[in-house]
């Protein structure tokens, strides 16, 4: 009998899957046990129930014995729960009225003992038999979705995904902390393995981007806070004040003239310096001048007001303040970059105490025709040209006992890159790259890096450096050749160091308020690392570029329009389908204690204060179970899975 | 304040000026220091096979001595017998297993009184509760600096000390060392408390040649010059020490040094506890001044009795 007092009619069907179940359950007797067991009129065994053969039996046996629910003894739910959910659909039943009894993973798989196996596959299926029995006839819950995407960071990623998104027809919020768009990639000299200048290729997005009608570009902007669900996310964003009207401000640069704070130039990696009032570079989008508070003498025009007095247009005004306001959205691409690891952690190369020991985005500059040496490449200490340059790879990576045990990927290709462009600029110099491996896996990648040592004539050594450090004017480098076994002692003018990439600092406490996870080095989790890589496990948040691990610019590019495609999957929808095995409360049972507010990982559930009893948001509950465990009055009893469920099937084990 | 101190080996023999500078120094910071009872050399290595654990009894039989005299921390000075102890302790606090075979050995102990032949048997298990402190730790975490800085007599602003760590106190990285091997400040902080100024050298963390002065005192004294040259480049009045093995190649080796490299013109070494108790008033004649091959008294300021050696 069920809970609606109606007698059920319950098939069983056993798979043998090939000899993974059958090499060790005896299938034939596990289908003979369930015969006659309360509320089963059917049970049967087959080779593969999920081939098209077993489905078309299950199909038929339902409506030759009149079925209403049936219990596939297989392989576990996570691989064909779905499959047998629509074949009883097919036969006109609710998908509910199926359970999946795990003999694979749980049982055969895990045991030897052919007897002992076979007693445990029967229990496993009559405690099944046990939940269906009671088992409710559920339709999914069904919710609309907000056609509209944010997307968190404006690098290449960044800006790509909110292309792809605003040519689909969708509108984008693209928010940005920095003044300006473009991330790292605008910081770039020139790129591997073709050559193109970073600038070149990345300028007329980052127009494109600002001209596009679907696109609303929020620079100096952060990301507070996200509720909601997939569909229908309320974002929280936080307006740093500008100080400087975007739209007035006509770039003349003569408030930055008359600024009299000096401080170093993020852009440049510090090899420069700025004013408090600043543009970040000449192409920043949007193009306007940014007055950084924490530099500026004060706002007070008692204070200083130089700024505010020069400018014609009025666009300064020291009156701008913090806001905080609210969007809603349906999804979120998380395209937040990376950072690069900090080189004091490497005490050996000197830490920062030496000035010509510097990092691959530093060197970057260097070469740039817009850096602070205007493409000439010369040391930050003096300004000379260095004549020997040594590069370092895998600082930091690829060294789980003292720092990051992954490979950063990049810094092969731009090491190669790097030492190639020094030829370029000083041919008379001398370029050598200490390596542990190159690794060159990409299109024209190799051919790339066997040009920088046949062509260029760079020394690549294969071995690490154990030491930097300065004696009067030289550093010197130790080092060794492990193809020879020779320790190297060598005089460099310049060092650059292919730091590991890191996660942003800072990212991860928004993404555990997001409840996106990242693995063991920070890096944002996929959903799952080969079928569904640009996806995060929380549903509506999708991953591009380097948040989610080291890439290179085309890959990152991929990565970004892969996201936009399962955007689109989601914006396509009518209504999104939700599972219905919620947790509902039993208001006449529930004593308004909060135990489920507490313990609820997905913010499902409030206290309604008026009524004294909980309130449930069942688009947000993913019927993880843990209230319906934590209730001490039994309100909150899971849909297909309550108490009374949990006991019978406890009983029908503990009965044999 | 009594406090367990164990000075090691070399401490009574080669280098008595590390040990009575240590008793001079603590006395002057309210400690008296107490040595375990009979106690025996730490085995000055400690073993790296990982099956042969005897070699792990004579430490874990200081480390129980000290707990059998109810004491729950030892200070070293010497930074061998330091990173014996240290990872002796270590070892056993994270290994059930070894700390029981260990104390299968040290249970079966017998000891035989040279005078009075009396025996004694039944000693107790070591429970692994001593901690292993260095003296710069200990300054650092227990006494803190500005108690020593309250406590300086003599201005040593005028000078500058090169630290040298050597390897044994920072490694291997972790929990055996005092500080980050590749980028450590105690010492330095150490120094900066006694008023001394602190020249940065990049070679603080480079091998002496340790006991390859012995096989091979070539390669030894080209190590150990490039440590003199770096400090006296980056304008040391003085080197500043705790290995009595640094010291010997650093100090005592530097006639081979002169000889091998003639612009060398020497460099006065010192242990941390003599400059130490020197910074806080103790008199000259109880450091062991006069026992260094490049006497240290001229730079010092100690004229009177200047014997510069040859």
């Amino acid at each position: 009998m069920n809970g609606n007092g109606k007698k059920k009619r319950i098939g069983v069907f056993v798979c043998h899957c090939g000899v993974n179940i059958a090499g060790v359950v005896d299938v034939e007797r596990v289908a003979k046990a369930l015969e006659g067991y309360s509320g089963v009129s059917f049970s049967t065994h087959y080779i593969y129930m999920c081939s098209e053969p077993g489905q078309n039996m299950i199909l038929e046996t339902i409506r030759e014995e009149k079925l209403d629910s049936i219990i596939v003894a297989a392989c576990s739910p996570t691989l064909h729960e779905k499959t047998f959910q629509s074949v009883i659909e097919l036969a006109g039943l609710n998908p509910y009225q199926v359970e999946i009894a795990n003999i694979r993973e749980q049982d055969s798989w895990v045991h030897s003992d052919k007897e002992k196996a076979t007693l445990k596959a029967i229990k496993i299926v009559k405690s099944m038999v046990e939940k269906v029995l009671q088992n409710e006839s559920l339709e999914p819950i069904r919710v609309g979705v907000t056609r509209r995407a944010l997307v968190i960071g404006a690098g290449i990623s960044g800006i790509q995904s909110a292309l792809d998104i605003a040519d689909h027809g969708y509108e984008v919020l693209l928010v940005e902390k920095n003044p300006s768009i473009g991330g790292h990639m605008i910081q770039l000299s020139e790129t591997f393995p073709t050559l193109d200048c970073s600038q070149c290729i990345m300028t007329p997005k980052m127009v494109e981007a600002s001209r596009h009608p679907n696109i609303r570009i929020l620079t100096y902007h952060e990301v507070e806070s996200i509720s909601g669900y997939v569909g229908n996310f309320k974002v929280k964003i936080r307006k740093k004040p500008r100080f400087v009207d975007p739209d007035k401000c006509t770039m003349c640069a003569d408030c930055e003239d008359v600024c009299p704070q000096i401080v170093s130039d993020e852009f440049n990696m510090g090899l420069s310096f700025r004013k408090a009032i600043y543009l970040p570079f000449p192409q920043a989008v949007p193009g306007t001048y940014t007055l950084d508070i924490e530099n500026c003498l004060g706002l007070l025009p008692i204070r200083c007001g130089k700024c505010k007095e020069v400018c014609e247009p009025d666009a300064i005004n020291y009156d701008d303040q913090e806001t905080v306001f609210e969007e809603e959205v349906g999804a979120v691409v998380v395209s937040t970059g990376y950072d690069l690891y900090d080189l004091n952690h490497l005490g050996e190369f000197g830490g920062e105490k030496y000035e010509d020991v510097i990092n691959g985005l530093e060197f970057e500059r260097i070469l740039s025709a817009s850096g602070p040496t205007g493409g000439e490449v010369r040391r930050p200490s003096d300004g000379k040209v260095p004549k020997n340059v040594v590069f370092i790879q895998c600082c930091g990576s690829r060294d789980p006992e003292n720092h990051n045990p992954y490979c950063s990927k990049i810094c092969c290709m731009y090491t190669s890159k790097h030492a190639m462009l020094y030829k370029h600029h000083v041919p008379d110099g001398n370029a050598t790259v200490f390596y542990i491996d190159v690794r060159t896996g990409g299109k024209n990648f190799e051919e790339f890096y066997q040009r920088t040592i046949d062509e260029d004539q760079v020394l690549y050594v294969r071995g690490k450096v154990s030491k930097v450090y300065k004696e009067g004017d030289k550093i010197i480098v130790w080092g060794v050749d492990t193809l020879t076994g020779r320790k190297i002692e060598m005089e460099a003018d310049l060092v650059v160091l292919a730091m590991s990439m890191v996660q942003t600092d800072g990212v991860n406490e928004l993404l555990k308020k997001l409840r996106i996870s990242s693995d063991a080095n920070g890096w944002l989790s996929e959903a799952h690392p080969k079928l569904r890589p640009v996806e995060s496990l929380n549903a509506g948040f999708y991953l591009a570029g380097c948040a989610h691990g080291p890439k290179d610019i085309p890959e990152t590019v991929s990565q970004a329009s892969a996201a936009v495609a399962k955007v689109g999957d989601l914006f396509a929808q009518e209504q999104l389908l939700h599972e219905p095995t919620v947790v509902p409360v039993d208001e006449d049972l529930c004593s308004g204690c909060g135990i489920c507010v507490t313990i609820c990982p997905y913010s499902a559930r409030e206290l309604d204060k008026e009524k004294g009893v909980v309130k449930v948001n069942e688009v947000l509950c993913e019927g993880c179970g843990a209230c319906a465990a934590a209730c001490p009055s039994g309100a909150a009893q899971q849909r297909n899975q309550t108490d009374d469920q949990i006991f019978s099937m406890v009983r029908a084990i503990l009965r044999g | 304040m009594k406090l367990h101190y164990y000075p090691g080996c070399t401490l009574k023999e080669k280098t008595t000026n590390l040990d009575e500078s240590t008793y001079a120094a603590m006395k002057m910071l309210g400690y008296e220091l107490v040595e375990p009872e009979n106690w025996t050399c730490c085995g000055a290595e400690f073993p790296l096979n990982e099956e042969k654990i005897v070699g792990l009894a004579a430490p874990a039989r200081i480390l129980r001595q000290v707990e059998m005299e109810g004491g729950d921390k030892v200070v070293t000075a010497c930074a061998f017998c330091f990173n014996v102890l240290k990872q002796t302790h270590i070892a056993l606090l994270n290994d059930p297993l070894k700390q029981k075979r260990i104390n299968a050995y040290l249970k079966d102990d017998i000891r035989i009184d040279p005078v009075t032949k009396e025996r004694t048997t039944d000693f107790p298990e070591y429970r692994g509760d001593v901690q292993v402190l260095h003296l710069l730790e200990f300054i650092q975490k227990e006494i803190g600096y500005e108690k020593v800085r309250s406590l300086i007599r003599r201005d040593l602003g005028n000078l500058r000390a090169a630290p040298y760590y050597g390897c044994r106190l920072l490694r291997p990285k972790g929990e055996t060392g005092i500080d980050e091997p590749d980028d450590p400040s105690i010492f330095e902080e150490f120094l900066e408390s006694i008023g001394i100024g602190v020249v940065d050298f990049p070679f603080k963390q480079e091998c002496c040649g340790s006991y390859l002065s012995v096989s091979l005192p070539d390669a030894a004294s080209e190590v150990s010059y490039r440590i003199l040259r770096s400090a006296k480049l980056n304008g040391a009045d003085m080197v500043v020490l705790s290995c009595p093995l640094c010291y010997y190649n650093l100090d005592r080796r530097q006639d081979r040094i002169r000889e091998k490299f003639l612009e060398f013109t020497g460099m006065p070494v010192l242990f941390f506890t003599q400059i130490l108790a020197w910074a806080l008033g103790v008199e000259a004649e109880i450091l062991g001044l006069d026992q260094h091959f490049f006497d240290p008294r001229p730079v010092l300021g100690i004229t009177d009795k200047a014997e510069v050696a040859s």
